[in-house]
């Protein structure tokens, strides 16, 4: 076991490939996205009717080493004080398994 | 003006559709259309009436009508940006106004589909280098209401624009890319590429407009609360700047001896406004702008307004203009 962080960013489809740039650059390898959310934020409704206008919700779910954080941070609030979108920061635990192949 | 051409209108599949979804979410019902599903039947319209433009072109050919339409589609694609800009400066600031001006001075490739399928069911014949106009007018307003953000905003952190990436979002985004590609397949392809996919393209393309907007109008019906944002002026803006947009297209299509067909196809490009490429191409490059104004107004206003009322309305402007 050893200690990670999780970073969750709700924002809109079409600022996806800016965040998941922002990620890259401070060292985040990898992530999963999960289209078309919806639900209720501080912010109000977030609805998930606007798919074709690009304007559906995506969440982005990544985990990184804590030294990374500073960059990670400031990197993510760049793009997100532009576009707009929420971020979470979080402590979380990697469980160590084999890695399996086929 | 004469209703029948109303009630000829509205009971055409498609908007009889588009009245179900608005009846679906008004009586609350659970009618959804999983999310996927309508960006791909927006996809296969863009695909299908590209490809169709295409092969028309052909068939017509280049010659100095198609010129001065295409002409003719670009102007006002550049034109009405700027002054519906200064009208939205009455009440909004710079981002918000440069906005739905561009969302104004672009177009809805589903109204322009709407109303050339009211014409085959009036009998009126139009020309397929329309859609080539069409597809001429999607990118030009998005560059207009970028300059006029950068002319008229004043930042104090001089605001920088990546003018390549604000080439690339209105010039190659996915909607205009696969018109303008789908059209090119269409030249290239000819009747032959006509003839084998016609079962894709022509069979199946009034049953997927019919689909499509039902999901329009549960979506333009889920919109409307959102209209307590936009106002008054907003509201009105959103109907009478197309009536108006309209008025300007019809002279010109007078002007240049367009067909009556052709010209209602004019009047509807340039009195609709786009929610698919513009509202995507403004978030990225004009993030202060707020989506619910210009998505609301272009969807629950403008969208429903020129399907029901407008394209028989500019129909009655054009009997009028060409009696």
């Amino acid at each position: 076991m050893q200690p990670v962080k999780r970073i969750e960013i709700f924002a809109n489809y079409v600022e996806l490939g800016k965040i998941l740039e922002s990620l890259e650059k401070a060292g985040v390898r990898g992530h999963s996205v999960i289209k078309d959310v919806a639900g209720k934020g501080t912010r109000g409704t977030i609805t998930n009717d606007l798919a074709m206008t690009m304007l559906d919700n995506v969440y982005i779910i990544a985990f990184f080493p804590p030294e990374k954080l500073s960059l990670v941070e400031s990197n993510v609030r760049q793009t997100l004080s532009k576009f707009g979108g929420v971020c979470f920061i979080s402590d979380a635990i990697e469980i160590e398994t084999t890695r399996c192949v086929g | 003006m004469d209703v029948s051409l109303i009630v000829s209108n509205i009971l055409n599949p498609p908007v009889l559709a588009f009245f179900l979804g608005i009846l679906a979410v008004l009586v609350k019902t659970d009618l959804e259309i999983p999310a996927p599903i309508p960006k791909l039947l927006s996809l296969y319209l863009l695909f299908a009436i590209g490809f169709k433009g295409g092969v028309e072109l052909v068939k017509s050919g280049i010659n100095q009508s198609v010129i001065l339409t295409l002409l003719a589609a670009m102007l006002m694609a550049c034109v009405v940006p700027v002054y519906t800009f200064f009208i939205l400066r009455i009440k909004l600031d710079t981002y918000n106004a440069a906005a739905i001006a561009a969302t104004y001075g672009s177009i809805s490739a589903v109204t322009f589909i709407t109303a050339s399928s009211f014409l085959t069911q009036l009998g009126m014949s139009f020309d397929g280098f329309m859609v080539a106009a069409l597809a001429l007018m999607e990118s030009p307003a998005i560059v207009v209401g970028l300059i006029l953000v950068n002319v008229f905003t004043v930042d104090e952190n001089e605001r920088e624009f990546n003018w390549s990436e604000v080439l690339q979002e209105a010039f190659l985004n996915s909607s205009v890319f696969l018109l303008v590609g789908s059209l090119f397949m269409g030249v290239l392809t000819g009747e032959h590429g006509w003839q084998t996919l016609k079962p894709f393209t022509q069979d199946m393309f009034y049953g997927v407009l019919t689909f499509f907007l039902l999901d329009m109008g549960l979506l333009a019906a889920r919109r409307i609360k959102d209209l307590q944002k936009t106002g008054f002026f907003l509201i009105s803006f959103a109907i009478l700047v197309p009536i108006f947009n309209a008025g300007i297209s019809l002279l010109i299509a007078k002007a240049i001896g367009m067909s009556q067909g052709d010209s209602l196809l004019f009047s509807v490009l340039c009195a609709s406004a786009s929610y698919i490429a513009v509202p995507a191409a403004m978030r990225l490059t004009v993030p202060e702008a707020n989506p619910s104004l210009y998505v609301s107004t272009a969807l629950a206003v403008t969208f429903p307004f020129n399907i029901i009322v407008g394209i028989p309305l500019y129909l009655y402007g054009i009997n009028l203009f060409w009696r």
